[in-house]
């Protein structure tokens, strides 16, 4: 693979950053700059999203019968470096590389026919309801129940940490069916159609950064559809399952992490090293900026082989290592903003991080994310399985015996 | 050699210990930063009365006479209780400047700031910070009798509640030279200064302030060549900012060891999983050693034995001992760690912003890297 010397690629390239420098609008950028979480502002990434869908381009990793681009992976990691290069916001991740992807392999022609276009417009933002209180890690454990009644099913319990749940108008969960056999086992897959049933009731839960991401959800008697369902009753494990190897591996993350180092780089230009001269001539961030550049540049060439269609995509621990090498780098990088903006980290500027607040940050705009995402990203070794149990799927692939 | 507290030191810490319990509880202090206040008047007069404002100064300047050492035995307990009170802005270092000073006006503010009836804030650290106070560049211009102050100071803590400024400020020469600076006594309404306050992350009251052409008399001259003091006062903040850090570490070993023996995951505490068993492990070994480095530092401070390196160390271990417990208590958390509610969080925050003043543990190692006494 390579995707630097061949002069269609230069033109498609030419003709990606035409669009991309033109199609956003003010606040979908100052979304873009504004980031401090893998979720961005969900007014402006729902936007962006319906003008990427206009032009066909939300979802370049899907197939193109619905919807996708019909790209070259070359094509589709230009695409990423260039949206990368202008810092325009992610767009929300549960529906184009979760929920959708899990559609086209395992739902019904009815439920593709109903959903996917939502999904793609950006319209429906699915919000994820598998963690309970007592079931994270161990997430087999689950106990929100729900029960068969003609043609429904009727909820009674509760979720927690779901993202979003308070903005979202879809959700697709995991519930108990069965207690029958192995915890696994009595586990269902559905999609609620709507978050305001009746009996649905969704609180925000403040995070550490001072903004309310997460939710609780408690369903008390909610009745839903039972054509909601994806793949058989009680087989829902294996369908999680399925949409986790997307949730965790799927479309390239170098381009954004290598966005964060030209960033830290730029701020390096002009903060002051407490040893005189600026910090992008001392010896130590240079060798601290190295080393992480050189671990990004792994996962890079990592990510590169993997969707040439390298075998050593084929690694049966192949989303485990993803996600826990990209997680483990984003802190990295996070810790090293807040390092470059020192003391300037250290202001709370809730207000002005809000899209279209017209409040004038303190410092620089990485002195405004950098704490903010620091704190943030303290929750990338813990969603999506924390990297603790990454560490105990990879360590299975390898141990012998 | 004797590195435990004293009799007197023990009761003295156990009783703001006792004290902060029942007044400084979690929520109480949550409800304070969500309020419009800075800190709380009531616990600020209980300081006056119980003689903790007075504690760090000698007694020819209407103080306790305190050490060091007492101010450590009580730091950490401010650590344990986030306590957003002006003690280290008004006491620890505008106090301890002015202190410094033999200056009348400035013995006049010392005995208001000792009655709770005024405070001072200090500021030095300037755009990303300052850590090596030869960089500062604030300029004093001589003119005439008076003094023309021009330049930016960042995240002065209580700068926008205080009624006196003790700024840093640069008279001669140029930034990374020691000598040419000088402590100037501010009043903040003075022509030319503009305070922007704003909340930290710890929940403290801070603010930006830009001095433009700002006329100081000769009089407000606490100290010219004053980087000896500069030196010492901030020794010692960083002496009792570790102090702070090292309580909270504390505090954060034991509320994890505590959730992670009754949260259970797979039908058992997940402390029975190795990797956490191993991380609280850790954990120890980060506090033991932090515990350690500032016992030992402080009773070398307090003998006058002192150096810049040992100091260094200690800022330096225990931003980076401090940073390691926080992320490892989220961690072993897990999705409750990252919330608003739990103090565990408002823990963390407050160790980074302890790591971030003064030189980050990046800093400190360099500075140790470098010397050769
Ligand atoms: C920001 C954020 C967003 C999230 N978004 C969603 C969402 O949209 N929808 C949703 O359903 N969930 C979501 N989650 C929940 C997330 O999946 C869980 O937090 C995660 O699975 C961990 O579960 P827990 O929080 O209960 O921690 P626990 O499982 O209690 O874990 C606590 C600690 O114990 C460790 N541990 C647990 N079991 C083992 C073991 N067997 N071996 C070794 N160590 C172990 C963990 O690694 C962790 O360090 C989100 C979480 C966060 C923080």
């Amino acid at each position: 693979m390579n995707i630097d010397f061949n002069s269609e690629l230069i033109a498609f390239r030419a003709e990606i950053s035409a669009f991309l420098d033109e199609a956003p609008t003010d606040a979908i950028r100052e979304a873009g700059r504004k980031v401090t979480s893998v979720f961005a502002d969900f007014d402006q990434a729902t936007a962006w999203q319906a003008i990427l869908n206009a032009k066909g381009w939300a979802a370049p990793d899907w197939p193109e019968q619905y919807g996708g681009t019909g790209w070259s992976v070359e094509q589709r990691y230009i695409f990423a470096e260039e949206y990368r290069k202008r810092d325009l916001p992610p767009l929300l991740p549960n529906g184009i590389k979760m929920v959708g992807p899990l559609l086209i392999d395992l739902g019904t022609e009815d439920q593709k026919a109903k959903y996917l276009p939502g999904i793609l417009s950006g319209e429906d933002y699915w919000t994820q309801g598998y963690s309970e209180p007592n079931a994270g890690s161990d997430l087999a454990s689950l106990k929100c129940r729900a029960r068969a009644d003609g043609d429904d099913y009727i909820i009674n319990g509760s979720k927690i940490w779901t993202t979003l749940a308070h903005r979202s108008n879809r959700m697709f969960m995991l519930v108990r069916t069965s207690d029958a056999g192995k915890k696994q086992q009595g586990i269902t897959f559905l999609l609620l159609d709507r978050t305001d049933y009746p009996g649905m009731d969704i609180r925000p839960i403040k995070g550490l950064d001072g903004f309310p991401e997460q939710c609780e959800v408690f369903f008390d008697n909610v009745r839903v559809p039972q054509s909601g369902r994806v793949g058989a009753e009680n087989d829902g494990w294996t369908v999680a399952k399925h949409l986790l190897t997307h949730e965790r591996g799927g479309s390239a993350q170098s381009p954004t992490l290598k966005r964060y180092i030209e960033h830290i780089r730029d701020a390096a230009r002009d903060a002051a090293s407490p040893f005189g001269g600026n910090m992008i001539d001392d010896p130590v961030f240079q060798r601290d900026i190295g080393e992480l550049e050189a671990d990004i540049a792994s996962m890079e060439h990592f990510e590169k082989l993997a969707i040439s269609g390298h075998e050593i995509a084929n690694d049966p621990a192949f989303p485990s290592m993803n996600k826990t090498m990209n997680s483990e780098l984003i802190q990295r990088i996070s810790v090293m903003m807040t390092q470059i903006s020192g003391l300037e980290g250290l202001s709370l500027e809730l207000d002005a991080l809000r899209i279209g607040a017209n409040v004038k940050p303190l410092g620089t705009y990485l002195d405004l994310v950098s704490m903010p995402f620091y704190l943030n990203s303290r929750a990338t070794t813990i969603y999506a399985g924390t990297n603790e149990v990454q560490r105990d799927l990879i360590a299975r692939t390898v141990s012998h015996g | 050699m004797d590195f435990s507290f004293t009799e007197e030191q023990q009761m003295l810490r156990d009783s703001v210990s006792r004290f902060l319990d029942k007044t400084y509880d979690f929520k109480a202090r949550q409800t304070l930063v969500a309020s419009e206040k800075p800190w709380s008047e009531q616990v600020w007069q209980q300081f006056a009365e119980l003689g903790l404002l007075a504690l760090p100064f000698s007694e020819e300047t209407g103080g306790l006479g305190g050490s060091i050492a007492d101010v450590v035995a009580i730091a950490e307990s401010f650590g344990e209780h986030l306590l957003v009170e002006p003690y280290m802005s008004s006491i620890l270092l505008a106090g301890r400047a002015l202190a410094l000073s033999d200056h009348d006006v400035a013995q006049d503010w010392l005995a208001k700031i000792i009655a709770g009836e005024a405070i001072a804030a200090f500021a030095h650290e300037e755009a990303r910070g300052t850590a090596a106070p030869e960089f500062v560049t604030l300029g004093a211009q001589q003119s005439g009798g008076n003094y023309f102050l021009d330049g930016e100071k960042r995240l002065v803590l209580n700068g926008a509640e205080a009624d006196i400024l003790v700024v840093s400020a640069r008279l001669s020469g140029v930034a990374g030279e020691k000598s040419g600076l000088a402590l100037m006594m501010v009043d903040p309404k003075t022509d030319g200064i503009e305070i922007t306050s704003f909340q930290t992350i710890d929940g403290r009251s801070a603010a930006h302030i830009q001095f433009d052409k700002v006329q100081v008399s000769a009089e407000q001259l606490l100290l010219d060549d004053a980087y000896s003091v500069l030196v010492a006062v901030i020794s010692d903040i960083m002496i009792a900012l570790s102090a702070e850090a090292v309580g909270i570490m504390g505090a954060l070993l034991g509320a994890t060891s505590e959730y992670t023996a009754t949260r259970k995951q797979f039908d058992v505490p997940i402390s029975s999983f190795q990797v956490i068993a191993h991380r609280l492990a850790d954990m120890k070994i980060a506090y033991t050693k932090a515990r350690a480095s500032l016992y030992y530092t402080t009773a070398i401070a307090e003998a006058g034995q002192s150096t810049a390196r040992d100091i260094a160390i200690l800022k330096g271990q225990v931003g980076k001992l401090g940073r390691a417990i926080g992320e490892d208590a989220i961690q072993s958390h897990g999705g409750v760690g990252m919330t608003d509610e739990l103090i565990i969080s408002h823990y963390h925050k407050r160790l980074i912003a302890i790591d971030a003043m003064f030189g980050d543990s990046e800093y400190h190692f360099r500075k140790i890297g470098q010397a050769h006494d």
